[in-house]
């Protein structure tokens, strides 16, 4: 299995439930540059994991913003 | 005066320099020297856990504390918690078969045959105590089906041409899949649950011993040998 690991980006969220994570998939599901992406709703820091080519944290940190909701890398 | 380390570092690291010890973390977790003791302990913890306090109230974060390793890190290899769970069952699973397949010829004599399989299962869920009810509890989970379906190629292929061969050649009576298992598998399981469990009936202590399970093993051959 191999992962580009330049491309993949993991945050800790505060989305908790569907809904939540319902707002953040209308900005990243069609997003031109995120190739996959998936929430753990089941985990405490509620961890969004982006796989994007060309993003960084920032952007992405934006887009989780726009739905409402805050984001930091996790580390 | 002297500035603060921390703080100086901080901030001169550039916003991929964090990501950089991911990869480094990563690396020496999966793949630098392709860490199996590592590996071996994500797998075994998450067995133990999952065993323990069910699907439920198994989370990635858990397991990472468990395991003295980053959040991060498990993320990296694994989507989710679902996603974890299916991969670590998959691979307990393959270990499983290829244990119970290895040097299996399914050319072999049915009662020889039958006995190879008693034989490396016993050894492999006796040595492996964890794995039956990691097995039992996936049984009556959501995750079968997607565990079951990849992981048992091969080894269903195997165990069928043996069984084929069996009736072809007049040693056993055709029937279906769950009436031979029920037989030929069932009583074994039930011997090795009485002594994971240290006990039997009512609470009575039990050991299995080899004189025991081949004594079940004749009965089962007569139940189901022609």
């Amino acid at each position: 299995m191999s992962i580009n690991l330049n491309h993949l980006f993991i945050l800790k969220t505060n989305i908790k439930d569907e809904t939540g994570k319902w707002l953040l998939k209308k900005f990243l599901d069609n997003h031109p540059e995120v190739q996959q992406w998936n929430l753990d709703l089941n985990d405490i820091d509620c961890v969004l994991r982006v796989v994007s080519p060309t993003l960084c944290y920032e952007t992405i940190i934006a887009l989780v913003n726009k739905a409402g909701f805050d984001a930091s890398e996790l580390v | 005066m002297l500035p603060n380390p921390a703080k100086s570092q901080k901030n001169q690291i550039p916003s991929k320099l964090s990501e950089h010890s991911l990869i480094f973390d990563f690396r020496s977790f999966f793949m630098r020297t392709r860490n199996v003791a590592k590996e071996n302990l994500v797998r075994e913890k998450a067995i133990e856990m999952l065993v323990k306090e069910g699907f439920e109230n198994f989370s990635v974060n858990k397991l990472a504390r468990e395991c003295h390793i980053s959040v991060a890190t498990l993320y990296i290899y694994y989507k989710d918690k679902d996603d974890l769970i299916v991969k670590i069952a998959m691979e307990e699973f393959s270990k499983m078969t290829d244990a119970v397949i290895k040097n299996f010829d399914p050319k072999q004599d049915f009662e020889q045959g039958l006995r190879a399989q008693w034989r490396s299962r016993s050894k492999y869920y006796l040595e492996n105590p964890l794995a039956m009810l990691f097995f039992d509890q996936l049984k009556n989970s959501s995750y079968q089906e997607k565990i079951y379906e990849c992981s048992t190629r091969g080894f269903k292929e195997k165990m069928g041409a043996f069984v084929k061969r069996a009736v072809a050649k007049g040693e056993l009576d055709a029937m279906p899949l769950e009436v031979f298992w029920s037989i030929a598998f069932a009583p074994l399981y039930t011997l090795i649950r009485f002594h994971h469990d240290k006990q039997s009936i009512g609470g009575k202590p039990f050991q299995l011993t080899d004189k025991l399970l081949w004594q079940t093993f004749s009965l089962v051959i007569k139940a189901l040998k022609k």
